[in-house]
């Protein structure tokens, strides 16, 4: 017998565009929910323009990265610049249990689908709005991307060089984690509802979940007026703490000394070596101090080592120790393997193409890739006549009136 | 939206901010320390910088809208009381390595035995099985693990990570995400599960699909530092950075249009730049020359301004740029105090009364925030064993004893 899926039955309507909403119902779609998508070829999803190039032979059905990021989900067509779409969309605001929008604020309110609206109408619907910066306030309506995102919430200011310019943690941070938070956030509205019968509206900023997950960095300056700097790779509790090159072009390994005994295991393990047995490195306080020379020394006996031979000496040795991953190297990292993190799906224009699974493995539901993100509207006459109970005659209709496209 | 929950939250430091969170959604969630506290997670800076693990500002930080106990789990007697208290919880979350409880006896499998509708989350930084389940890691080398090290930073210096574990701030709403889903399927089925997450797999997700889009181009993504490939997106302004980027694409096109506007306006925009065709405007197929005189010009007329007058001019006329701010400018940043993020908590204890990021997320059906300050060590032993069925004199004899 299949699994059930943690969240089987539950009914997700999700609109909007990019990476933040579309992680975030993922959560549910690999665990048997069932998650539809309201799309217009009229004003495509970016993610499905994103890496085309002009003449792509599949258009809005052909790029990778939406096709990636929405396994699992069903997609239908409906224009909404249309009084007859926007009414076929609060038909299926009436099946969800979830309305699940990352909209700028107040393009769900020019459709007349506010939340007011949708929650006096459907008392039960729990509808969560993620955007940057809120559904209210003076500056909601600031058009930035997960980038600004990033750079407001202060996640660019702590990482990089000190000397450097504040680059920020790869890919847009905001998006990826706000993710998590509406993820949350549905199945934390869904328990509820389940006790008490009721839904409800929830405004996430992912700029204020950032800031939130920071808490550290801002209590720090609450506390003791410490602005907090980015320092690179180093550590206030351990050196050394870095990144260090190993053999080859852009390999290197990151590894960390906590305490004086990880550091004595890591000089025995390079076969102690004697530009590190100075005693000024023998404790974390003089390591700390002469960071950048141990830095130097450390680097010249990690440069001519195999990185990922490295890593499996120091950490037989007890030493925290790990590859800086390429790409490459992650699709073939034996560790992610083991938990079958990658998964091929073949896409019926883009072929065979590899699928990650969520991080999160209930012993007894396994989240499960079944589909590829879906092409635009390739749902729309299932989820018409399957779950609003349309017949074909009212479908012909509506594609009569140019409502589906 | 999470009361009447129970978690025993028994995490260090990369599931701090999991429990939290389930806490500041309603949860009453019991933070279990080792006698005399969890000294690495108590660690500085401290409050004042007077060395005490009740004013360690990271645990202040992340341990908020708990009540904290202390226990002992390597004692039989200190385990048999676990087993109570997992008796009366929902959800147990750990973050130990793999085998850690089990060896204890207060693991998955021991639990799960007598207690069939127990959610129990093991956190660990691989998976708990699998071949480098037993490597030890913390944030830097999770960040290296997973990926994200690689292509963050400059292309001429080593990869590099955040200041702050963002190997952990990614997992508390993975880890809340996982329980309430679980907690979910429990109301459907009646039984419990065990989440096993894995910090480095949560870490994958943050490269956007990265390496599926990498198999199939065979184009290695490398750091590219203040740039976003071929583009530039972080500006020295007057006073500090800015995000702005120089990529094309009708969501893009009106502010950087209206950067021209404001430019013009000012005197500073060269008539080729003022006629520009932004239409046609295409960052992948454009020339490293075409590319380095727009940087140029744009580049120059940020430098000249300070951030504070760069985002006024965004958010007036809808510029997708963005000052790169320090905390300092967070606490005061306009929208955030707008909205009331900030929420204030007295430490009488301490004399002090700090500003904390006060919630994820608003609904209207009740507050979701901090409800309380971090627990002292042990402040809410007498209150939590007396829910089991603890006297006070057995309390004595635990405390005598070293249990708690």
């Amino acid at each position: 017998m299949e699994p059930p899926g943690l969240c089987r039955g539950i009914r997700i309507l999700e609109l909007g565009a990019g990476a933040a909403g579309p992680l975030a119902t993922r959560y549910f779609a690999d665990q048997g929910a069932t998650v539809v998508r309201i799309e217009s070829s009229r004003r495509p999803d970016f993610l499905r323009l994103i890496h085309l190039r002009p003449g792509d032979p599949h258009g809005l059905d052909g790029s990778p990265m939406f096709v990636l990021m929405n396994p699992n989900k069903k997609s239908i067509r409906i224009d909404m610049s249309k009084p007859g779409g926007v009414a076929l969309a609060r038909r299926l605001i009436g099946w969800a249990d979830v309305v699940s929008e990352n909209f700028s604020p107040g393009v769900m309110a020019r459709w007349g689908l506010d939340a007011g609206t949708l929650r006096a109408e459907f008392p039960g619907l729990v509808i969560v709005q993620s955007c940057l910066f809120g559904q209210t306030g003076p500056e909601r309506a600031y058009p930035g991307f997960g980038g600004q995102g990033s750079a407001i919430a202060g996640f660019n200011h702590l990482t990089g060089w000190p000397d450097r310019a504040a680059v920020g943690p790869h890919g847009t941070i905001t998006d990826s984690l706000s993710a998590r938070y509406v993820a949350l956030l549905i199945a934390a509205a869904l328990l509820e509802r389940r006790r008490t019968g009721e839904g409800q509206t929830i405004d996430v900023s992912q700029i204020e979940t950032g800031v939130y997950s920071l808490s550290e960095c801002m209590l720090r300056y609450a506390a003791n007026a410490e602005v907090m700097v980015r320092r690179g790779n180093a550590s206030e509790d351990a050196a050394p703490h870095g990144i260090y090159p190993c053999r080859g072009e852009d390999r290197w390994i990151a590894i960390a000394c906590f305490s004086d005994l990880e550091w004595r295991r890591l000089v025995r393990a390079l076969g102690d070596p004697g530009r590190l047995r100075a005693p000024r490195f023998s404790t974390l306080a003089g390591r700390l101090s002469a960071r950048e020379e141990l830095e130097r020394e450390l680097s010249e006996e990690t440069r001519p080592r195999d990185a990922f031979e490295l890593m499996r000496l120091l950490q037989a040795a007890g030493i925290e120790a790990g590859v800086a991953q390429s790409y490459e190297d992650l699709l073939a990292d034996p560790q992610l393997a083991h938990r079958g993190h990658f998964q091929v799906l073949r896409h019926r224009h883009l072929g065979e193409l590899r699928f990650e699974r969520q991080a999160i493995r209930p012993s007894a539901c396994p989240p499960r890739l079944e589909a590829p993100g879906p092409d635009l509207g390739e749902h729309t006459r299932e989820i018409l006549e399957d779950l609003l109970g349309l017949d074909p005659g009212e479908t012909a209709e509506l594609e009569r009136r140019e409502i589906l496209v | 939206m999470l009361s009447g929950i129970r978690v025993l939250d028994c995490c260090e430091e990369p599931g701090f901010l999991a429990g939290k969170i389930l806490a500041e959604l309603g949860a009453d969630v019991v933070k279990l320390e080792p006698p005399g506290g969890d000294a690495w997670g108590r660690r500085g800076p401290y409050l004042g910088d007077v060395e005490d693990p009740n004013r360690s500002l990271r645990w202040l930080a992340l341990n908020t809208s708990k009540r904290g106990i202390t226990l002992d789990l390597d004692q039989g007697r200190g385990q048999q009381l676990f087993r109570r208290l997992a008796a009366r919880a929902d959800v147990v979350l750990e973050s130990f390595a793999p085998g850690h409880m089990d060896d204890r006896g207060i693991g998955w499998d021991a639990l799960s035995a007598e207690l069939p509708r127990l959610v129990y989350c093991a956190l660990t930084p691989f998976g708990r099985s699998g071949p480098w389940a037993g490597f030890r890691a913390r944030d830097l080398v999770v960040v290296a693990l997973g990926g994200n090290a690689f292509v963050t930073g400059d292309p001429d210096r080593p990869p590099v990570h955040c200041t702050l574990p963002t190997a952990y701030l990614h997992a508390g709403p993975e880890v809340a995400t996982g329980v309430a889903l679980a907690l979910w399927q429990r109301a459907e089925s009646g039984a419990g599960q065990l989440l096993d997450v894995s910090l480095q797999e949560i870490q994958l997700s943050t490269l956007m699909t990265g390496p599926g889009l990498y198999a199939r181009s065979g184009v290695l993504p490398r750091r590219s530092g203040a740039r976003l490939g071929r583009t530039r997106e972080i500006w020295r302004a007057r006073d500090g950075d800015v995000s702005f980027g120089l990529r094309g694409g009708p969501a893009r096109v009106p502010g950087l249009r209206a950067l021209v506007a404001w430019m013009a306006e000012e005197g500073t925009a060269p008539d080729w730049l003022r006629d520009y065709d932004w239409e046609a405007y295409n960052h992948h197929t454009l020339s490293d020359a075409e590319i380095a005189r727009l940087e140029q010009a744009f580049g120059d007329f940020f430098a000249a301004r300070t951030r504070r007058e760069l985002y006024g001019q965004a958010l007036a006329r809808r510029i997708m740029l963005a000052p790169c701010n320090d905390a300092r400018e967070i606490l005061s940043q306009p929208q955030l105090r707008h909205r009331g993020f900030f929420t204030r908590v007295e430490y009488p204890e301490l004399g002090a009364s700090l500003e904390h990021p006060g919630s994820f997320a608003r609904s209207d059906r009740g507050a979701i925030g901090i409800r309380r300050r971090a627990p002292r060590v042990g402040e809410h032993n007498a209150e939590i064993y007396a829910e089991i069925g603890i006297g006070a004199a057995e309390l004595l004899d635990l405390r005598a004893k070293g249990v708690v």
